[in-house]
């Protein structure tokens, strides 16, 4: 509730014109049944006069009802969506303004949901609430005072009624929840079958496993049928137990009007009107419990939402103008865990790459490479020890300084949906035709990019899905280089390429980078074979040193990750 | 319009065999109609009765007379209906609650079966995504529609014509009066859902594009914060976010109106019948008690008149979704299936040769991918296919065991062509590695067995062992009983590949498709995947997919792709000394200075 009240604050006058509706709405649903009996009673006596006037009461009545709907619909609606686009919208500030582990403390995946579904709670609820919560229990209320007030003996049948709706309610709700719980499980277990058929359909068709997959899925599917069915059967019990329940009770309490008719003659008339309180009552408590167990829902949303909306970015930037920095970068006995790990993922590095060089990283994976190429980016910070660029420490330079001088092409390429164009415009506001074919040369991306019907202008669909991996990590690369940064980390970025299309990129990076500081995170030997110092990382730690010939006399580790990627052809040539 | 008769038909294929059921809960839901629609004329004879015996009981001549014998006899009356009605509508409840739960899982078996027969053609060109969704979100929704739906509509239609019956059995001119609005409300109600159907299918598009942007660019966190690029995340989100709050703004008020409007409705209904009513009672030939009494009976009956026109509004959309469910689902069950020999040959093993004729391939018609590819294997030869991204190497795969069928010339084993053999037998004997390895929830065991659930142990550790997975999965806690679950794998992509390679020893296959895995392996890793490989090659008539050089130097035979088409064809060493395409491929890839 703490985490909506700034927002219903904004719609202050809208709140207070659904409130005023929903009252209008109460009020004519209440006084109806109130008026009926007034005109039933001036029918007995013959009053055309009354049953004119209150019959055109009942006329304004209804248009009243209408409008107050309409108005209440309206405004709820405004202040609902109002409420959840305001809140969306601040939620996605604060995402992008998280930092990178904050990020991956809650997956990505888990903050879409936050974002969409719990935010869709949120608005029907909120939605929800404006048309209903105010409503149900002025309802309630006032059909059970009404109701009181219309025959002030029988108020014990109005609470026997509720006592034994409630116990029903009990009764269903304990063996229904078991199930509710089992139904879960069972959907996820079918999902999970039918998922794991579909991506690996030929796998099962070519192991010819068909027949088994469909024993194990209708296996699965039937037990979530019979839990449905059993949930159902409650269903089936609840409804019709409910309104037998509610007409009994009508029917004893005419029958103790009828017995006393002479002591009460003016019940006779009543009784309509007490009836409609009765099912009055029964709808407010049916509604009242459906409402619940949505608001249950909705508040453990809003518990998600507040959750990030209360997180405070593990990461800062310092203030200060763009400036132009220097390429070299400096590890000062740098050492970083994981959150969440025990053991540290790189001990005590330290290493000088100066400004226009080669660093080439090597390592077994889970060796720290991505690691060591992400403290310089910080998306992490070290957690001893210091990163420099420029003989500053990165943890001074403001954001766009250092966004500005190091671009990172990450192993998995992600471009966004939109035009080539458009990608490469994010990281090169002003970038021009020649730009891009610049970039694009560098990365070799050039050539298949000038065969696409509408070359720079072309499509990037969702998840790029219509370009293939190594076209994908050409994309990526070009809009790396197009800004012409000072460093660039190609964290094995050119692992889908073929071998001559990565020589002609590092050839082209060579030839037109000659500035730019370059770190390339490899598995193949051959993509850092040319590099002016080349490290090897094992187990966090810096184990080898030096340049290709240096390392294949003094690393082990070196040694052996050359021999398996040289092994065969050697073999063959005996 | 044919989206209507579509899910009329699927609907009815399914819930055909139900016919009995739906009998008995028409006629139990006919009963209970009937209780109700009943129940308030006695409740009006009830009041009939006490407005006489209270007249009889204020004269002071006919007081001795004056008796509530018949007042509590329709009373009883009263009860007892509403008991029978409840009962009824218990017993019909059940039944319908059985109709849905098992028609629906009836569905979900009857989709995944037709999935287990179509052409692999339908999963490479559509998401997983949107087919799994028609297991989710589409079934969930016929099931909800059926689950509410079924019910309340027979209810509906059943009090709709009891209620008519028993007007025009009252009062046939009352009758008129309290249905006259209906033309009116019917209108306006087509004309609100109208709106709000349109309305909420753009509200729907909208929050689809929004979600999208959401879900890309928070997936792709890690460049936006590498560039920068979080304020203009945050301001291209902006457009989207105002969007949906302008759209879902229209489509909740449109919907949300329907209710308040039916209701406003109902109750101008109930003061139309008030004003003509009374008009009635008092200037009609009827006694005041008659005429009171008719009054509060059509009272009841206007406000119960609009009630199954509510509900069947109120269901409206769910409806619509059911239709449309139906629909998608029933767009898989059009797709056509895998073809099967009519009486297919059983194959044993491959004698002599395997020969790949003049093979032409298209995936989509008019976009030939292969232009006359020939190869010929003999029997226990290696042959590797090498080419660029796009070269059709993995379409080759493809169409060996008959994921796709050739478009012209043919695939033949020891002269028979592979279509003229069983299905079945065909992939039981052709074994595939595929380069993204799948594996099953289930523990390992279960895994490497999966082409022959019934494989001994011994088995499984053996091919574990050729597989050079054996010591790992020893190392584990488990074991092989180890629990695999596709969602948070414990396992690398390197080890998960080399179970994959051990499901496939396993089976032990006259010929091998190995697709080679391109990236993310560490070269220590990579070394025991090749062992595995060689492993499994040993003696086996195998092609080898090959993306990089060093598996392949050892093949009995290179053949290179470019386009579709072959382009070179021999060993290593002869390729070498052609000095064309493949030694540029090998030079550039394996020579390090």
């Amino acid at each position: 509730m703490k985490t909506l009240m700034p927002y219903f604050k904004r719609y202050r006058v809208d709140i207070w014109v659904a409130t005023i509706a929903v009252l209008l709405l109460v009020f004519a649903t209440l006084w109806q049944p109130r008026l009926l009996q007034t005109i039933m009673e001036a029918i007995i006596k013959n009053d055309q006069a009354t049953v004119l006037r209150e019959g055109l009461l009942l006329l304004v009545l209804a248009v009243l009802g209408i409008i107050g709907g309409i108005v209440n619909t309206i405004y709820s609606a405004r202040v609902a969506l109002g409420v959840a686009t305001d809140l969306r919208a601040d939620l996605y500030a604060k995402v992008q303004s998280l930092a990178y582990a904050d990020v991956e403390k809650f997956a990505p995946s888990n903050l879409v949901v936050r974002m969409t579904n719990d935010i869709n709670q949120v608005q029907q609820i909120v939605m929800a609430g404006f048309q209903q919560i105010t409503r149900i229990p002025l309802l309630f209320v006032g059909a059970l005072i009404l109701a009181v007030m219309t025959m002030p003996e029988q108020w014990w049948i109005i609470v026997v009624m509720m006592v034994v709706i409630i116990l029903v309610t009990l009764v269903a709700v304990r063996r229904m929840t078991t199930y509710f719980a089992q139904t879960q499980e069972d959907i996820e277990q079918v999902n999970t079958l039918a998922r794991e058929n579909l991506m690996g359909i030929r796998v099962v068709k070519s192991f010819v496993q068909e027949k088994n997959e469909i024993k194990k899925f209708s296996n699965a599917s039937d037990e979530l049928t019979n839990v449905t069915a059993k949930i159902g059967y409650w269903f089936a019990v609840l409804m019709p137990a409910f309104f037998l329940i509610a007409n009994v009770a009508m029917g004893v309490s005419v029958y103790i009007v009828g017995q006393n008719i002479t002591t009460h003659p003016s019940y006779l008339a009543a009784i309509t009107s007490f009836i409609s309180y009765l099912m009055q009552i029964l709808f407010a408590v049916i509604n009242g419990g459906f409402l619940m167990t949505f608001a249950s829902r909705a508040v453990i949303s809003i518990g998600r939402i507040n959750e990030v909306m209360t997180t405070t970015p593990s990461m800062t930037y310092a203030d200060g103008p763009v400036e132009q920095i220097p390429g070299d970068i400096q590890f000062d006995h740098v050492t970083f865990t994981y959150p969440g790990d025990d053991q540290p993922t790189l001990k005590d590095v330290t290493l000088t790459i100066p400004a226009g060089s080669m660093l080439g990283i090597v390592g077994a994976t889970g060796s720290g490479k991505t690691t060591l190429a992400q403290l310089i980016a910080r998306l992490y910070d070290p957690d001893e020890g210091r990163v420099l660029i420029g003989g500053v420490d990165v943890r001074e330079l403001p954001e766009k300084t250092l966004r500005k001088t190091v671009a990172y092409v990450l192993q998995r390429s992600t471009l966004f949906s939109g035009t080539i164009a458009e990608n490469l415009r994010q990281v090169k506001p002003d970038a021009e035709a020649q730009h891009m074919a610049w970039a694009a040369d560098i990365a070799q991306a050039a050539e298949f990019i000038d065969q696409l019907p509408q070359t720079y202008d072309a499509p990037v669909e969702e998840r790029s899905q219509n370009f293939s991996g190594g076209q994908k990590q050409r994309l990526s690369i070009t809009r790396g280089v197009i800004a012409n940064p000072e460093i660039l980390i190609l964290d094995d970025a050119t692992s889908a390429l073929d071998a001559r299309s990565e020589k002609l990129v590092q050839e082209a990076l060579d030839r037109e980078l000659k500035t730019t500081t370059t770190i390339v995170i490899a598995e193949k030997i051959a993509s850092i074979i040319r590099a002016d110092q080349i490290i090897v990382l094992d187990d966090g730690q810096i184990v080898g040193h030096g340049t290709h010939h240096d390392l294949l006399k003094t690393s082990t580790v070196y040694q052996m990750i050359y021999q398996t990627q040289k092994a065969r052809e050697e073999g063959l040539n005996d | 319009m044919t989206d209507l008769r579509n899910a009329g038909k699927y609907y009815w294929h399914y819930l055909k065999r139900y016919w009995f059921g739906f009998l008995m809960s028409i006629i139990l839901i006919v009963i209970a109609t009937w209780c109700i629609v009943m129940a308030p004329t006695y409740l009006g004879r009830a009041i009939e009765d006490l407005t006489q015996y209270l007249q009889q009981w204020t004269n002071q001549a006919m007081r001795a007379k004056a008796t509530l014998q018949p007042f509590n006899q329709t009373l009883v009356t009263y009860i007892l209906l509403y008991i029978v009605e409840a009962i009824a509508l218990f017993v019909a409840s059940l039944i319908l609650a059985r109709v849905t739960a098992y028609s629906t899982g009836t569905m979900r078996v009857g989709l995944f079966r037709k999935l287990q027969r179509m052409r692999v053609q339908y999963f490479d060109t559509h998401r997983d995504g949107d087919i799994l969704a028609r297991f989710t979100s589409d079934l969930d929704n016929i099931f909800n529609a059926m689950n509410q739906a079924l019910l309340e509509i027979l209810l509906a239609v059943a009090q709709f014509v009891g209620l008519l019956i028993v007007m025009f059995n009252q009062n046939v001119t009352m009758a008129w009066v309290t249905m006259a609005s209906t033309p009116i409300t019917l209108i306006l109600a087509a004309w609100v859902m109208h709106k709000a159907s349109v309305a909420v299918n753009q509200q729907q598009d909208d929050i689809g594009q929004l979600n999208g942007y959401i879900n890309e660019q928070v997936t792709g966190q890690k460049v936006l914060i590498t560039n920068g690029l979080q304020q203009d995340s945050v301001k291209g989100f902006q457009k989207y976010n105002a969007k949906v709050r302008q759209s879902a703004l229209t489509g909740q008020i449109w919907s949300g109106i329907l209710n308040p409007l039916m209701q406003g409705m109902s109750l101008l209904n109930t003061a139309i019948v008030i004003f003509f009513g009374s008009w009635f009672a008092l200037n009609g030939n009827l006694s005041t008690g008659a005429a009171l009494a008719l009054v509060v009976v059509f009272v009841n009956y206007a406000q119960q008149y609009y009630q199954p026109i509510m509900s069947l509004t109120s269901l409206y959309s769910m409806i619509q979704l059911a239709i449309t469910g139906a629909r998608r689902v029933d767009e898989v069950q059009q797709q056509p299936d895998e073809v099967n020999p009519a009486d297919g040959r059983a194959l044993t093993a491959i004698e002599d040769e395997l020969k790949i004729d003049d093979v032409h391939f298209s995936y989509l018609p008019g976009k030939e991918i292969l232009h006359g590819v020939s190869i010929q294997v003999k029997r226990g030869e290696m042959v590797a296919l090498v080419g660029p991204t796009g070269s059709g190497k993995t379409t080759v795969m493809n169409l060996l065991n008959r994921f796709y069928d050739v478009d012209s010339g043919a695939i033949t084993f020891d002269g028979v062509n592979i279509q003229d053999f069983e299905l079945s037998a065909l992939r039981q004997h052709v074994g595939i590695v595929l380069q993204d390895p799948q594996l099953f929830s289930g523990t390992i065991a279960d895994n490497i067995r999966y082409g022959e659930p019934t494989a001994t142990m011994d088995r499984v550790i053996d091919a574990a062992k050729q597989a050079n997975i054996h010591d790992f999965i020893e190392s584990l806690p488990d074991g092989y009983q180890t629990q695999v679950s596709d969602e948070q794998s414990v396992f690398s992509a390197g080890q998960k590949q080399l179970m994959s390679i051990a499901r496939t020893i396993l089976t032990n296959p006259q010929l091998l498709i190995l697709d080679e895995a391109t990236s993310n392996v560490d070269t220590v890793t990579e070394a025991k995947i090749q062992a595995a490989m060689d492993n499994v090659i040993q003696g086996r008539t195998s092609f080898v997919i090959a993306h990089r050089l060093k598996t392949i130097l050892n093949a009995d035979k290179i053949v290179v792709l470019k386009e579709g088409r072959i382009i070179e064809q021999g060993s290593h060493p002869e390729l070498l000394a052609e000095d064309g395409f493949y030694a540029e491929l090998y030079h550039n890839q394996m020579v390090f200075d």
